[in-house]
Protein backbone atom coordinates (compact mmCIF):
# COMPACT_ATOMS: atom_id res chain seq x y z
CA UNK A 1 0.00 0.00 0.00
CA UNK A 2 2.75 2.41 0.91
CA UNK A 3 4.46 1.42 -2.31
CA UNK A 4 1.41 2.51 -4.26
CA UNK A 5 1.32 5.74 -2.29
CA UNK A 6 4.94 6.30 -3.14
CA UNK A 7 4.29 5.85 -6.84
CA UNK A 8 1.33 8.18 -6.74
CA UNK A 9 3.25 10.85 -4.88
CA UNK A 10 6.08 10.73 -7.39
CA UNK A 11 3.51 10.74 -10.16
CA UNK A 12 1.83 13.85 -8.82
CA UNK A 13 5.11 15.69 -8.48
CA UNK A 14 6.24 14.82 -11.97
CA UNK A 15 2.82 15.56 -13.40
CA UNK A 16 3.14 19.09 -12.01
CA UNK A 17 6.60 19.43 -13.50
CA UNK A 18 5.23 18.25 -16.80
CA UNK A 19 2.34 20.69 -16.64
CA UNK A 20 4.78 23.53 -16.08
CA UNK A 21 6.99 22.48 -18.96
CA UNK A 22 3.97 21.93 -21.18
CA UNK A 23 3.30 25.64 -21.03
CA UNK A 24 6.67 26.18 -22.59
CA UNK A 25 6.90 23.22 -24.94
CA UNK A 26 3.32 22.47 -25.81
CA UNK A 27 1.76 25.89 -25.83
CA UNK A 28 4.58 28.23 -26.74
CA UNK A 29 6.64 25.78 -28.76
CA UNK A 30 9.81 26.33 -26.77
CA UNK A 31 11.81 23.16 -26.25
CA UNK A 32 13.41 23.79 -22.89
CA UNK A 33 15.93 21.34 -21.48
CA UNK A 34 16.62 23.15 -18.25
CA UNK A 35 13.58 22.42 -16.13
CA UNK A 36 15.57 20.27 -13.75
CA UNK A 37 17.51 23.38 -12.76
CA UNK A 38 14.43 24.83 -11.15
CA UNK A 39 13.38 21.50 -9.71
CA UNK A 40 16.78 21.34 -8.08
CA UNK A 41 16.75 24.93 -6.88
CA UNK A 42 13.43 24.38 -5.14
CA UNK A 43 14.62 21.11 -3.67
CA UNK A 44 17.89 22.50 -2.38
CA UNK A 45 16.30 25.68 -1.04
CA UNK A 46 13.92 23.69 1.06
CA UNK A 47 16.57 21.18 2.04
CA UNK A 48 19.14 23.74 3.09
CA UNK A 49 16.76 26.07 4.82
CA UNK A 50 14.81 23.53 6.82
CA UNK A 51 17.86 21.48 7.67
CA UNK A 52 20.13 24.31 8.71
CA UNK A 53 21.21 25.20 12.22
CA UNK A 54 18.67 27.98 12.17
CA UNK A 55 15.68 26.10 10.86
CA UNK A 56 13.35 28.14 8.74
CA UNK A 57 9.70 27.51 8.15
CA UNK A 58 8.83 25.19 5.34
CA UNK A 59 6.55 27.62 3.51
CA UNK A 60 9.29 30.22 3.67
CA UNK A 61 11.76 27.83 2.13
CA UNK A 62 9.36 27.30 -0.74
CA UNK A 63 9.07 31.02 -1.28
CA UNK A 64 12.82 31.41 -1.27
CA UNK A 65 13.05 28.58 -3.76
CA UNK A 66 10.56 30.33 -6.02
CA UNK A 67 12.46 33.57 -5.69
CA UNK A 68 15.80 32.09 -6.63
CA UNK A 69 14.25 30.07 -9.43
CA UNK A 70 12.59 33.12 -10.89
CA UNK A 71 15.80 35.08 -10.95
CA UNK A 72 17.66 32.22 -12.54
CA UNK A 73 14.85 31.72 -15.02
CA UNK A 74 15.04 35.39 -15.94
CA UNK A 75 18.72 35.09 -16.66
CA UNK A 76 18.60 31.75 -18.42
CA UNK A 77 15.47 32.73 -20.28
CA UNK A 78 16.65 36.15 -21.37
CA UNK A 79 19.78 34.65 -22.84
CA UNK A 80 18.36 31.47 -24.32
CA UNK A 81 15.31 33.13 -25.82
CA UNK A 82 17.48 35.13 -28.15
CA UNK A 83 17.82 31.94 -30.09
CA UNK A 84 15.30 30.06 -32.14
CA UNK A 85 14.17 26.49 -31.97
CA UNK A 86 17.12 24.11 -31.89
CA UNK A 87 19.58 26.70 -30.68
CA UNK A 88 17.25 27.56 -27.85
CA UNK A 89 17.15 23.92 -26.82
CA UNK A 90 20.94 23.75 -26.89
CA UNK A 91 21.21 26.95 -24.87
CA UNK A 92 18.92 25.64 -22.14
CA UNK A 93 20.76 22.35 -22.26
CA UNK A 94 24.02 24.17 -21.69
CA UNK A 95 22.69 26.02 -18.71
CA UNK A 96 21.43 22.77 -17.29
CA UNK A 97 24.88 21.24 -17.51
CA UNK A 98 26.56 24.32 -16.05
CA UNK A 99 24.22 24.45 -13.08
CA UNK A 100 24.62 20.75 -12.46
CA UNK A 101 28.36 21.09 -12.29
CA UNK A 102 28.06 24.08 -10.00
CA UNK A 103 25.84 22.13 -7.65
CA UNK A 104 28.15 19.18 -7.76
CA UNK A 105 31.21 21.23 -6.97
CA UNK A 106 30.06 23.99 -4.66
CA UNK A 107 30.45 21.59 -1.81
CA UNK A 108 30.56 24.42 0.69
CA UNK A 109 26.94 25.21 0.03
CA UNK A 110 25.43 22.06 -1.33
CA UNK A 111 27.60 19.33 0.20
CA UNK A 112 28.22 18.24 -3.37
CA UNK A 113 27.80 14.58 -4.20
CA UNK A 114 27.22 13.75 -0.57
CA UNK A 115 23.87 15.39 -0.78
CA UNK A 116 21.77 16.56 2.08
CA UNK A 117 20.09 14.03 4.25
CA UNK A 118 17.73 14.26 7.13
CA UNK A 119 15.52 16.87 5.57
CA UNK A 120 12.75 17.43 8.07
CA UNK A 121 9.13 16.88 7.28
CA UNK A 122 7.09 19.81 6.14
CA UNK A 123 5.63 21.85 8.90
CA UNK A 124 2.82 24.26 8.19
CA UNK A 125 2.06 26.08 11.38
CA UNK A 126 1.58 23.32 13.93
CA UNK A 127 0.83 20.60 11.43
CA UNK A 128 3.68 18.27 10.63
CA UNK A 129 3.26 16.03 7.63
CA UNK A 130 5.06 12.77 8.00
CA UNK A 131 2.90 9.96 6.74
CA UNK A 132 2.61 8.75 3.20
CA UNK A 133 -1.03 9.69 3.16
CA UNK A 134 -0.20 13.24 4.12
CA UNK A 135 2.26 13.53 1.28
CA UNK A 136 -0.17 11.93 -1.09
CA UNK A 137 -2.78 14.51 -0.27
CA UNK A 138 -0.26 17.31 -0.42
CA UNK A 139 1.17 16.25 -3.77
CA UNK A 140 -2.29 15.63 -5.17
CA UNK A 141 -3.45 19.06 -4.11
CA UNK A 142 -0.40 20.57 -5.71
CA UNK A 143 -0.95 18.68 -8.95
CA UNK A 144 -4.58 19.76 -9.07
CA UNK A 145 -3.68 23.35 -8.32
CA UNK A 146 -1.04 23.24 -11.07
CA UNK A 147 -3.59 22.02 -13.58
CA UNK A 148 -6.04 24.64 -12.44
CA UNK A 149 -3.53 27.44 -12.80
CA UNK A 150 -2.37 26.18 -16.16
CA UNK A 151 -5.94 25.95 -17.33
CA UNK A 152 -6.72 29.50 -16.31
CA UNK A 153 -3.63 30.74 -18.07
CA UNK A 154 -4.31 28.78 -21.22
CA UNK A 155 -7.95 29.80 -21.56
CA UNK A 156 -7.14 33.47 -21.18
CA UNK A 157 -5.92 35.77 -23.98
CA UNK A 158 -2.47 34.90 -22.66
CA UNK A 159 -2.93 31.29 -23.73
CA UNK A 160 -4.13 32.36 -27.14
CA UNK A 161 -1.06 34.53 -27.50
CA UNK A 162 1.21 31.62 -26.61
CA UNK A 163 -0.37 29.39 -29.21
CA UNK A 164 -0.10 32.16 -31.75
CA UNK A 165 3.57 32.67 -30.95
CA UNK A 166 4.10 28.97 -31.35
CA UNK A 167 2.71 29.10 -34.84
CA UNK A 168 4.00 32.40 -36.16
CA UNK A 169 5.90 34.76 -33.94
CA UNK A 170 6.44 37.37 -36.63
CA UNK A 171 2.72 37.64 -37.15
CA UNK A 172 2.20 38.26 -33.48
CA UNK A 173 4.91 40.91 -33.43
CA UNK A 174 3.21 42.66 -36.33
CA UNK A 175 0.07 42.75 -34.18
CA UNK A 176 1.91 44.93 -31.69
CA UNK A 177 2.57 42.29 -29.04
CA UNK A 178 5.82 42.12 -27.13
CA UNK A 179 6.65 38.52 -27.81
CA UNK A 180 10.02 38.67 -26.08
CA UNK A 181 8.43 39.58 -22.76
CA UNK A 182 5.76 36.95 -23.19
CA UNK A 183 8.24 34.21 -23.77
CA UNK A 184 10.43 35.17 -20.86
CA UNK A 185 7.48 35.48 -18.51
CA UNK A 186 6.27 32.02 -19.52
CA UNK A 187 9.72 30.68 -18.85
CA UNK A 188 9.75 32.25 -15.39
CA UNK A 189 6.22 31.08 -14.67
CA UNK A 190 7.13 27.47 -15.52
CA UNK A 191 10.22 27.72 -13.35
CA UNK A 192 8.18 28.78 -10.35
CA UNK A 193 5.88 25.78 -10.54
CA UNK A 194 8.87 23.50 -10.99
CA UNK A 195 10.54 25.01 -7.97
CA UNK A 196 7.58 24.24 -5.73
CA UNK A 197 7.56 20.69 -7.07
CA UNK A 198 11.21 20.48 -6.14
CA UNK A 199 10.57 21.64 -2.61
CA UNK A 200 7.91 18.98 -2.19
CA UNK A 201 10.20 16.39 -3.64
CA UNK A 202 12.99 17.21 -1.22
CA UNK A 203 10.73 17.09 1.81
CA UNK A 204 9.29 13.81 0.70
CA UNK A 205 12.54 12.02 -0.09
CA UNK A 206 14.30 13.52 2.98
CA UNK A 207 17.51 13.12 1.07
CA UNK A 208 18.64 14.85 -2.10
CA UNK A 209 21.83 15.03 -4.06
CA UNK A 210 22.89 16.73 -7.29
CA UNK A 211 21.37 13.94 -9.35
CA UNK A 212 18.23 16.03 -9.25
CA UNK A 213 19.99 18.55 -11.42
CA UNK A 214 21.06 16.27 -14.21
CA UNK A 215 20.27 16.59 -17.86
CA UNK A 216 18.61 13.18 -17.69
CA UNK A 217 16.12 14.65 -15.27
CA UNK A 218 15.30 17.47 -17.68
CA UNK A 219 14.93 15.00 -20.49
CA UNK A 220 12.65 12.88 -18.36
CA UNK A 221 10.37 15.83 -17.74
CA UNK A 222 10.46 16.64 -21.43
CA UNK A 223 9.59 13.05 -22.26
CA UNK A 224 6.58 13.28 -19.97
CA UNK A 225 5.34 16.26 -21.92
CA UNK A 226 6.07 14.93 -25.38
CA UNK A 227 4.86 11.39 -24.87
CA UNK A 228 1.82 12.49 -22.95
CA UNK A 229 0.91 15.04 -25.54
CA UNK A 230 2.07 18.63 -25.86
CA UNK A 231 -0.46 21.38 -26.03
CA UNK A 232 -3.12 19.53 -24.05
CA UNK A 233 -3.63 20.19 -20.37
CA UNK A 234 -3.92 16.53 -19.41
CA UNK A 235 -1.06 15.39 -21.61
CA UNK A 236 1.64 15.61 -18.95
CA UNK A 237 -0.57 13.79 -16.46
CA UNK A 238 -0.84 10.82 -18.79
CA UNK A 239 2.81 11.11 -19.65
CA UNK A 240 3.77 11.08 -15.99
CA UNK A 241 1.48 8.14 -15.32
CA UNK A 242 3.13 6.18 -18.08
CA UNK A 243 6.74 7.10 -17.45
CA UNK A 244 6.65 6.87 -13.69
CA UNK A 245 4.95 3.52 -13.59
CA UNK A 246 7.02 2.03 -16.36
CA UNK A 247 10.24 1.43 -14.40
CA UNK A 248 8.22 0.17 -11.48
CA UNK A 249 6.68 -2.29 -13.85
CA UNK A 250 10.19 -3.36 -14.76
CA UNK A 251 10.97 -3.99 -11.16
CA UNK A 252 7.96 -6.21 -10.85
CA UNK A 253 9.29 -8.22 -13.75
CA UNK A 254 12.15 -9.19 -11.50
CA UNK A 255 14.99 -7.32 -13.09
CA UNK A 256 17.82 -6.71 -10.65
CA UNK A 257 17.90 -3.07 -9.63
CA UNK A 258 21.28 -2.36 -11.20
CA UNK A 259 19.99 -3.38 -14.58
CA UNK A 260 16.63 -1.79 -14.04
CA UNK A 261 18.12 1.66 -13.52
CA UNK A 262 19.93 1.65 -16.83
CA UNK A 263 17.12 -0.02 -18.67
CA UNK A 264 15.01 2.89 -17.58
CA UNK A 265 17.24 5.31 -19.41
CA UNK A 266 17.10 3.20 -22.52
CA UNK A 267 13.35 2.98 -22.28
CA UNK A 268 12.85 6.72 -21.95
CA UNK A 269 15.12 7.40 -24.85
CA UNK A 270 13.45 4.74 -26.97
CA UNK A 271 10.01 5.96 -26.02
CA UNK A 272 10.93 9.50 -26.97
CA UNK A 273 12.39 8.50 -30.31
CA UNK A 274 9.52 6.16 -31.06
CA UNK A 275 7.09 8.90 -30.19
CA UNK A 276 8.73 11.29 -32.59
CA UNK A 277 8.66 8.78 -35.40
CA UNK A 278 5.20 7.32 -35.04
CA UNK A 279 3.16 9.69 -32.99
CA UNK A 280 4.73 13.10 -32.62
CA UNK A 281 1.68 14.57 -31.04
CA UNK A 282 1.99 12.21 -28.13
CA UNK A 283 -0.87 10.27 -26.60
CA UNK A 284 -3.43 13.02 -26.50
CA UNK A 285 -1.57 16.03 -27.79
CA UNK A 286 -2.84 18.67 -30.14
CA UNK A 287 0.52 19.82 -31.25
CA UNK A 288 3.26 17.98 -33.01
CA UNK A 289 6.82 19.01 -32.33
CA UNK A 290 8.17 17.68 -35.56
CA UNK A 291 9.25 20.57 -37.70
CA UNK A 292 7.72 19.12 -40.82
CA UNK A 293 4.39 18.89 -39.16
CA UNK A 294 4.41 22.19 -37.40
CA UNK A 295 1.95 24.82 -38.52
CA UNK B 1 1.52 61.55 -41.58
CA UNK B 2 4.41 59.26 -42.24
CA UNK B 3 7.71 60.32 -43.53
CA UNK B 4 10.30 57.90 -44.58
CA UNK B 5 13.59 59.54 -45.35
CA UNK B 6 16.75 58.37 -46.99
CA UNK B 7 17.19 54.72 -46.27
CA UNK B 8 19.92 52.64 -47.72
CA UNK B 9 19.99 48.96 -47.11
CA UNK B 10 22.46 46.33 -48.08
CA UNK B 11 21.37 42.79 -48.28
CA UNK B 12 24.36 41.63 -50.21
CA UNK B 13 23.14 43.89 -52.93
CA UNK B 14 21.58 47.30 -52.58
CA UNK B 15 18.07 46.21 -51.81
CA UNK B 16 16.92 49.67 -50.92
CA UNK B 17 19.17 52.36 -52.30
CA UNK B 18 18.70 55.85 -50.95
CA UNK B 19 14.97 55.88 -50.78
CA UNK B 20 13.40 59.04 -49.51
CA UNK B 21 9.69 58.91 -49.37
CA UNK B 22 7.13 61.02 -47.62
CA UNK B 23 3.59 59.90 -47.25
CA UNK B 24 0.89 62.06 -45.80
CA UNK B 25 -2.43 61.04 -44.34
CA UNK B 26 -5.71 59.88 -45.79
CA UNK B 27 -4.37 58.62 -49.04
CA UNK B 28 -3.83 55.44 -50.97
CA UNK B 29 -0.35 55.08 -52.39
CA UNK B 30 0.65 52.19 -54.56
CA UNK B 31 4.20 50.97 -54.66
CA UNK B 32 4.96 49.23 -57.91
CA UNK B 33 7.96 47.81 -59.62
CA UNK B 34 9.37 44.58 -61.00
CA UNK B 35 10.26 41.74 -58.67
CA UNK B 36 13.37 42.41 -56.68
CA UNK B 37 12.89 46.16 -56.85
CA UNK B 38 13.08 46.43 -53.09
CA UNK B 39 9.45 47.09 -52.31
CA UNK B 40 9.00 44.43 -49.65
CA UNK B 41 12.42 45.22 -48.22
CA UNK B 42 11.30 48.82 -47.91
CA UNK B 43 8.22 47.67 -46.00
CA UNK B 44 10.36 45.52 -43.75
CA UNK B 45 12.68 48.38 -42.87
CA UNK B 46 9.84 50.83 -42.29
CA UNK B 47 7.99 48.43 -39.99
CA UNK B 48 11.10 47.42 -38.10
CA UNK B 49 11.52 43.86 -39.25
CA UNK B 50 14.82 44.73 -40.86
CA UNK B 51 17.29 47.34 -39.65
CA UNK B 52 18.47 49.92 -42.16
CA UNK B 53 22.12 50.46 -42.80
CA UNK B 54 21.83 54.17 -43.23
CA UNK B 55 18.93 56.53 -42.95
CA UNK B 56 15.95 57.15 -40.80
CA UNK B 57 12.32 56.31 -40.58
CA UNK B 58 9.84 58.76 -39.16
CA UNK B 59 6.28 58.11 -38.20
CA UNK B 60 4.00 60.97 -37.23
CA UNK B 61 7.00 63.11 -36.59
CA UNK B 62 8.79 60.59 -34.38
CA UNK B 63 12.06 58.99 -35.27
CA UNK B 64 11.31 55.30 -35.12
CA UNK B 65 14.45 54.14 -36.85
CA UNK B 66 15.63 52.11 -33.88
CA UNK B 67 12.29 51.26 -32.40
CA UNK B 68 11.30 47.62 -32.05
CA UNK B 69 8.82 46.33 -34.59
CA UNK B 70 6.07 45.66 -32.09
CA UNK B 71 6.37 49.18 -30.73
CA UNK B 72 5.99 50.68 -34.17
CA UNK B 73 2.92 48.54 -34.61
CA UNK B 74 1.61 49.94 -31.36
CA UNK B 75 2.08 53.45 -32.67
CA UNK B 76 -0.21 52.60 -35.52
CA UNK B 77 1.85 50.96 -38.23
CA UNK B 78 -0.03 47.97 -39.48
CA UNK B 79 1.22 45.62 -42.14
CA UNK B 80 0.48 42.47 -44.01
CA UNK B 81 3.02 40.10 -45.45
CA UNK B 82 3.70 38.93 -48.95
CA UNK B 83 3.72 35.34 -47.73
CA UNK B 84 0.37 35.63 -45.94
CA UNK B 85 1.00 35.38 -42.23
CA UNK B 86 -1.96 34.27 -40.19
CA UNK B 87 -2.51 32.05 -37.19
CA UNK B 88 -4.11 29.19 -39.05
CA UNK B 89 -4.95 27.16 -35.98
CA UNK B 90 -7.06 29.91 -34.52
CA UNK B 91 -10.43 30.94 -35.87
CA UNK B 92 -10.86 34.08 -37.93
CA UNK B 93 -12.49 35.76 -34.97
CA UNK B 94 -9.66 34.75 -32.68
CA UNK B 95 -7.13 36.15 -35.11
CA UNK B 96 -8.71 39.58 -35.00
CA UNK B 97 -9.30 39.27 -31.26
CA UNK B 98 -5.61 38.57 -30.84
CA UNK B 99 -4.80 41.86 -32.51
CA UNK B 100 -6.95 43.97 -30.21
CA UNK B 101 -4.71 46.18 -28.13
CA UNK B 102 -4.50 46.61 -24.37
CA UNK B 103 -6.22 43.42 -23.40
CA UNK B 104 -6.07 42.65 -19.75
CA UNK B 105 -5.59 38.92 -19.84
CA UNK B 106 -2.42 38.94 -21.90
CA UNK B 107 0.08 38.65 -19.09
CA UNK B 108 0.57 35.68 -16.80
CA UNK B 109 -0.72 37.57 -13.81
CA UNK B 110 -3.62 39.08 -15.71
CA UNK B 111 -4.60 35.66 -16.96
CA UNK B 112 -4.44 34.05 -13.53
CA UNK B 113 -6.42 36.82 -11.92
CA UNK B 114 -9.01 36.59 -14.62
CA UNK B 115 -8.83 40.28 -15.42
CA UNK B 116 -10.01 39.65 -18.92
CA UNK B 117 -13.29 38.10 -17.96
CA UNK B 118 -15.11 41.32 -17.48
CA UNK B 119 -14.28 42.67 -20.89
CA UNK B 120 -14.67 39.45 -22.80
CA UNK B 121 -18.07 40.22 -24.30
CA UNK B 122 -17.00 43.66 -25.35
CA UNK B 123 -13.83 42.37 -26.95
CA UNK B 124 -15.63 39.65 -28.81
CA UNK B 125 -18.08 42.21 -30.20
CA UNK B 126 -15.21 44.47 -31.16
CA UNK B 127 -13.47 41.69 -33.05
CA UNK B 128 -16.74 40.76 -34.78
CA UNK B 129 -17.21 44.35 -35.86
CA UNK B 130 -13.91 44.31 -37.72
CA UNK B 131 -14.75 41.02 -39.33
CA UNK B 132 -18.02 42.55 -40.50
CA UNK B 133 -16.28 45.67 -41.71
CA UNK B 134 -13.94 43.73 -43.96
CA UNK B 135 -16.81 41.54 -45.04
CA UNK B 136 -15.97 38.10 -43.74
CA UNK B 137 -18.24 37.91 -40.74
CA UNK B 138 -19.59 34.55 -41.84
CA UNK B 139 -16.18 32.95 -41.36
CA UNK B 140 -15.86 34.04 -37.74
CA UNK B 141 -15.72 30.57 -36.26
CA UNK B 142 -13.85 28.86 -39.02
CA UNK B 143 -10.17 28.16 -38.60
CA UNK B 144 -8.16 30.77 -40.42
CA UNK B 145 -6.38 28.03 -42.28
CA UNK B 146 -9.67 26.94 -43.83
CA UNK B 147 -10.63 30.25 -45.35
CA UNK B 148 -10.27 30.90 -49.04
CA UNK B 149 -7.18 32.77 -50.14
CA UNK B 150 -9.08 35.99 -50.73
CA UNK B 151 -10.84 35.70 -47.38
CA UNK B 152 -7.51 35.18 -45.67
CA UNK B 153 -6.20 38.35 -47.25
CA UNK B 154 -9.24 40.23 -46.01
CA UNK B 155 -8.63 38.72 -42.59
CA UNK B 156 -5.08 40.05 -42.49
CA UNK B 157 -6.46 43.50 -43.19
CA UNK B 158 -9.04 42.92 -40.47
CA UNK B 159 -6.25 42.14 -38.01
CA UNK B 160 -4.50 45.40 -38.87
CA UNK B 161 -7.71 47.26 -38.24
CA UNK B 162 -8.34 45.39 -35.01
CA UNK B 163 -4.92 46.47 -33.88
CA UNK B 164 -5.84 50.06 -34.50
CA UNK B 165 -3.50 50.74 -37.37
CA UNK B 166 -3.53 54.25 -38.81
CA UNK B 167 -1.08 53.41 -41.52
CA UNK B 168 -1.63 50.19 -43.39
CA UNK B 169 1.25 48.74 -45.35
CA UNK B 170 -0.32 46.01 -47.44
CA UNK B 171 1.91 43.67 -49.35
CA UNK B 172 0.02 42.45 -52.42
CA UNK B 173 -3.50 42.58 -50.98
CA UNK B 174 -5.19 41.33 -54.13
CA UNK B 175 -2.59 39.15 -55.78
CA UNK B 176 -3.94 35.69 -56.51
CA UNK B 177 -7.40 36.58 -55.29
CA UNK B 178 -10.46 35.74 -57.37
CA UNK B 179 -11.91 38.75 -59.25
CA UNK B 180 -15.06 39.10 -57.16
CA UNK B 181 -13.08 39.39 -53.98
CA UNK B 182 -10.62 41.73 -55.67
CA UNK B 183 -13.42 44.22 -56.18
CA UNK B 184 -14.56 43.83 -52.59
CA UNK B 185 -11.07 44.31 -51.28
CA UNK B 186 -10.50 47.43 -53.36
CA UNK B 187 -13.81 48.86 -52.19
CA UNK B 188 -12.75 48.12 -48.66
CA UNK B 189 -9.50 50.03 -49.12
CA UNK B 190 -11.31 53.02 -50.55
CA UNK B 191 -13.76 52.97 -47.67
CA UNK B 192 -10.90 52.82 -45.22
CA UNK B 193 -9.44 55.90 -46.77
CA UNK B 194 -12.65 57.88 -46.96
CA UNK B 195 -14.51 56.78 -43.86
CA UNK B 196 -11.81 55.85 -41.43
CA UNK B 197 -9.16 58.27 -42.59
CA UNK B 198 -6.55 55.57 -42.92
CA UNK B 199 -3.36 55.93 -44.86
CA UNK B 200 -2.72 52.98 -47.10
CA UNK B 201 0.41 52.01 -48.93
CA UNK B 202 0.11 48.94 -51.03
CA UNK B 203 2.54 46.88 -53.02
CA UNK B 204 0.75 45.52 -56.03
CA UNK B 205 1.41 44.00 -59.40
CA UNK B 206 -2.21 44.16 -60.49
CA UNK B 207 -2.08 47.31 -62.63
CA UNK B 208 -5.85 47.62 -62.99
CA UNK B 209 -6.22 47.69 -59.24
CA UNK B 210 -3.40 50.19 -58.92
CA UNK B 211 -4.84 52.50 -61.50
CA UNK B 212 -8.29 52.23 -60.04
CA UNK B 213 -7.78 53.20 -56.45
CA UNK B 214 -4.46 54.96 -56.07
CA UNK B 215 -4.14 58.64 -55.35
CA UNK B 216 -0.47 58.37 -55.99
CA UNK B 217 1.89 55.79 -57.43
CA UNK B 218 5.53 55.31 -56.56
CA UNK B 219 7.58 53.11 -58.83
CA UNK B 220 10.76 51.38 -57.77
CA UNK B 221 13.44 49.52 -59.63
CA UNK B 222 16.66 48.06 -58.30
CA UNK B 223 16.24 49.71 -54.93
CA UNK B 224 15.57 53.22 -56.21
CA UNK B 225 12.47 55.27 -56.78
CA UNK B 226 12.16 55.88 -60.48
CA UNK B 227 8.81 57.59 -60.63
CA UNK B 228 6.42 59.26 -58.24
CA UNK B 229 3.17 60.90 -59.20
CA UNK B 230 -0.43 60.35 -60.19
CA UNK B 231 -1.30 56.97 -61.67
CA UNK B 232 -1.51 58.46 -65.19
CA UNK B 233 1.84 60.21 -64.90
CA UNK B 234 3.61 57.11 -63.74
CA UNK B 235 1.99 54.95 -66.36
CA UNK B 236 3.34 57.18 -69.09
CA UNK B 237 6.76 57.45 -67.52
CA UNK B 238 9.52 56.16 -69.76
CA UNK B 239 11.58 54.98 -66.85
CA UNK B 240 8.77 52.79 -65.57
CA UNK B 241 8.06 51.26 -68.94
CA UNK B 242 11.70 50.47 -69.36
CA UNK B 243 11.98 48.94 -65.92
CA UNK B 244 9.16 46.55 -66.61
CA UNK B 245 10.37 45.62 -70.03
CA UNK B 246 14.02 45.08 -69.20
Amino acid sequence: MTYLCHILIILNIYASLGIALNLLVGYTGLLSLSQAVFLGVGAYSTALMTHSSIPCSWPLSILVGIGISSIMALIIGAISLRFRDDLFAIATFSFQVIIYNLMQNLTGITEGPLGISGIPSPRIGCVVLTSYWAFLVLSLVFAIVSIYIARRAVLAPYGRLLRAIREDEISVTAMAKNTATLRVSTFVFASMISSIAGSLYASYLTYIDPSIFTVQESIFILAIVIIGGPGRLWGPVLGAALLVSLPEGLRLLGLPSSVAANTRQILYGAALVGCMIWRPQGLVGKYSLRSDERG
Amino acid sequence: MTTVALKKHFDGTKAVDSVSLSIFGRTIVSLIGPNGAGKTTLFNVVTGFLPPDIGRVFFEGRDVTHMAAFRRARLGMGRTFQEMRLIRRLSALENVWLALPNQRGETVIGALLGLHEREEKRRRAEAMRWLEYVGIAETANQLAGELSYGQQKLLTVGCCLGMGAKLLLLDEPVAGVNPALVDRTLELLERLRHEEGKTIVLIEHNMDAVMRISDRVVAMDEGRIIADGTPEEVRESAAVIEAYLS
